[in-house]
């Protein structure tokens, strides 16, 4: 896929303390329309926090983030929650813990929100569901409840559940991190089509063979400065920068 | 505790200007007092017999009204009076200093003697002299308490009369000093008992008004002083087997007696019945209407005000939970306050302690309030630890898909939250079946006072007890099942022993 020329979603100067220590240093990041992103970096390195804080989960301290004609600008310690809950209707998020809602059934999981942010009807919303639910292959399990499934079901599931509200970006937070290979391929798999779909894709993983594979490009983090942004080719092959270089040497053992 | 309730509305007293209906004497006592002052007909626990109950009949058609007996616990009838529940008491009030500077007094109605009842084979006392090292039973707040503590007495005080007979039978008293009705009633009859004659204090009963009622206490005085001169209340005293030698004294009547004692007689005589099982199973089927009113009412209340306990509650949570730090801090501190005072002096505050500040409500409503705030901070504890226990992880999935935090609490959280709540809840309601006894000190008739009546009635604290807690242990099973039921529906653990495809 080639970069198209505008980014979709434009991080400026975004700073962020957490109990006074910094763990987002002035991060500047363009993600482009169509494209997957691959964030990696070692634990703790800030990366699940980028995330949060694009769809404003999480409040940031400084700097900006923009998506289309919202742009969320935060000074210091400033609330906006209208703002970050208009910037948050743009993604979806599925996480590693995959946070499907216990008690309702992964039909019920899926319309929960249209039904009740939309006012869709509970058959309008089963509507736009069953094909998602289709797309990842859990048709058969929709009167099944979370805890009967698979780690790997669950997640495709979660991701269904995200795509319901029709998200003009998917994120996930390291999706396959709890899963063996087996089930996380199973996930990739739907990234894989979705990816194919054009949906612009940012995610947070270890996977080095799947972000080698499908990544458009790949973002190095360390103790919250983005350290090198290239293509797998570039980075992997190719690291410019030192701590890049180390911290691949570490993940080849 | 009386001593508390006495400050509690001495400082909260004002006076209240309330003016009776037109020829209704509405009177307060307490139909649990006992014999032989007020007690409920053991023939017909529906109605109420007593002396002063024939007394206040006689008074109020002396003064050209209607006798309207209020129901009212003894320990709080004085706030009773101020709060304006009824016009006057006449229920075996000692005339007190104390009680004195609460209300104003008639003149006496009845005269009598503070009389020592001791065991059978007791020969060692006879006298003052006799009670040194010695521990002795009465009733709480009585001139006998009273003269008790005077001479260094060790004292037993007791809210209710037929215990202390039993305790003195069963040997965990050496005597019992009492005003002479109560001992003839309680004690002479008692065949493990026997009343010394000599009189250790002598002690008179008036009728009480609220304070500044001249104008009826002079009624009231001259209503009493035609019944006297009448005879009236001589024949009265004779019924009950209570005219002494005091009255004939102080009244003065030295005439030959008028009538028998009839009343006396038949109570002793109901006393003494031995009940056959058959004649037991007819009692309790007569008892079974008033028991059954006594269990609506405590059920009534226990579900009204959980349902206002819970709604509360949960808002509390809410508030302590998400709410802009100032409104956190107010939920906390009600739950605090609430959490930390005795439900017996809330409902105190709420009934007594309002109508000084204008707001006088009725007893149901103040019960439902009282019970319903103090619950309601126990249930917003459980409300909020079980909301806490929801993994954050639920809460902000639902943010990210676009739930605001109230539709994710109400849709997702909460939902998931029930089924954790639910079993201390269904405890919690149980134990408000039960708390809800607390009410009768605020006039209501519920279980356990209905209890108390059938019981004082019949002499029967076992049969009527265990039937009354029978009752309790019947109305908590049918929510003990709701909640099973509703922690069943909301369980999704259980979702993996059954209906997989």
């Amino acid at each position: 896929m080639q970069e198209s020329n505008v980014p979709h979603i434009d991080v400026r100067n975004l700073n962020k303390m957490y109990k006074h220590k910094l763990v987002l240093k002035d991060i500047n990041l363009s993600f482009f329309k169509g494209e997957l992103t691959a964030i990696i970096g070692r634990s703790g390195c800030g990366k699940s926090t980028l995330l949060r804080c694009l769809n404003g989960l999480e409040p940031f301290d400084s700097g900006s983030v923009n998506l289309g004609p919202i742009t969320l600008e935060r000074k210091e310690h400033t609330k906006n929650e209208a703002l970050a809950s208009a910037l948050r209707k743009n993604f979806g998020l599925v996480f590693q813990g995959f946070n499907l809602f216990p008690h309702l059934t992964i039909l019920e999981n899926l319309i929960k929100a249209p039904m009740v942010v939309k006012k869709l009807k509970r058959e309008e919303a089963k509507a736009i569901a069953l094909p998602f639910l289709e797309k990842v292959g859990l048709l058969s399990h929709v009167d099944y409840y979370p805890s009967q499934l698979s780690g790997g079901q669950q997640q495709r599931a979660a991701i269904a559940r995200a795509l319901t509200m029709s998200p003009n970006v998917m994120m996930y937070d390291e999706p396959t991190s709890a899963l063996d290979p087996w089930l996380s391929e199973e996930v990739f798999r739907v990234m894989r089509q979705l990816a194919a779909e054009e949906m612009t894709q940012i995610v947070v993983t270890h996977e080095v063979h799947f972000v080698r594979e499908l990544a458009d490009k790949v973002v190095f983090i360390e103790d919250g400065e983005v350290v090198e942004v290239g293509t797998p080719e570039e980075l992997f092959d190719n690291p410019k920068d030192p701590r890049t270089r180390l911290f691949l040497k570490r993940g080849e053992k | 505790m009386r001593f508390g309730i006495f400050l509690l509305w001495g400082i909260l007293s004002l006076n209240c200007t309330l003016y009776a209906e037109q020829n209704i004497l509405k009177w307060g006592g307490d139909a649990n007092g006992g014999a032989p002052y007020l007690l409920l007909d053991p023939q017909n626990p529906r109605k109420i017999i007593g002396f002063e109950y024939d007394v206040a009949e006689a008074l109020a058609r002396e003064m050209g009204m209607q006798a309207q007996f209020v129901q009212h616990q003894w320990d709080n009838i004085i706030p009773g009076l101020n709060r304006g529940n009824f016009d006057i008491v006449l229920n075996g009030i000692e005339i007190t200093p104390a009680r004195k500077a609460e209300v104003d007094f008639s003149t006496p109605y009845f005269y009598t003697d503070e009389l020592l009842t001791v065991r059978k084979d007791e020969t060692n006392i006879h006298d003052w002299e006799d009670l040194d090292g010695k521990k002795v039973g009465t009733l709480k707040e009585s001139v006998a308490e009273r003269l008790l503590n005077e001479h260094g007495v060790a004292v037993a005080s007791y809210e209710d009369q037929t215990p202390i007979y039993d305790d003195l039978a069963f040997g965990r008293l050496n005597a019992v000093l009492m005003d002479q009705p109560i001992a003839l009633y309680y004690g002479s009859i008692d065949l493990r008992l026997k009343t010394l004659p000599k009189s250790l204090g002598k002690v008179a009963y008036a009728v009480c008004v609220r304070k500044g009622q001249t104008e009826l206490v002079e009624k009231i005085n001259a209503a009493i002083k035609r019944l006297i001169a009448s005879g009236e209340l001589r024949n009265i005293y004779e019924r009950w087997g209570v005219w002494n030698n005091d009255m004939a004294r102080e009244f003065p009547d030295n005439s030959p007696k008028h009538e028998e004692a009839t009343q006396f007689k038949a109570y002793v005589e109901n006393f003494h019945k031995q009940s056959s099982f058959e004649n037991r199973i007819e009692q309790y089927k007569s008892y079974a209407p008033m028991l059954l009113n006594g269990a609506l009412m405590t059920l009534k209340l226990s579900s009204l005000a959980m349902i206002c306990a819970i709604i509360l509650g949960l808002f509390i949570a809410l508030s302590r939970l998400y709410a802009p730090k100032p409104i956190a801090v107010l939920a906390f501190a009600f739950v605090e306050i609430i959490r930390g005072t005795p439900l017996l002096i809330q409902l105190f505050l709420i009934y007594y302690g309002l109508p000084n500040l204008g707001i006088k409500l009725n007893p149901f409503v103040a019960a439902i309030i009282g019970l319903a705030l103090n619950y309601s901070a126990y249930e917003s504890e459980i409300y909020r630890a079980s909301i806490s226990a929801i993994p954050h992880a639920q809460m902000e999935a639902s943010l990210a898909l676009g739930l605001n935090r109230w539709q994710a609490l109400f849709h997702i959280i909460i939902p998931q939250a029930i089924r954790i709540v639910m079993p201390p809840m269904t405890n919690d309601f149980i134990s408000l079946l039960k708390d809800s006894s607390l009410v009768s000190v605020i006039t209501l008739v519920e279980l356990t006072r209905v209890y108390g009546q059938l019981a004082a009635a019949s002499y029967d604290y076992l049969g009527v007890g265990l039937i009354t807690a029978f009752i309790y242990f019947l109305m908590g099973v049918p929510f003990v099942r709701l909640s099973r039921w509703i922690e069943k529906r909301y369980s999704f653990d259980s979702h993996t022993l059954h209906g997989v495809h």
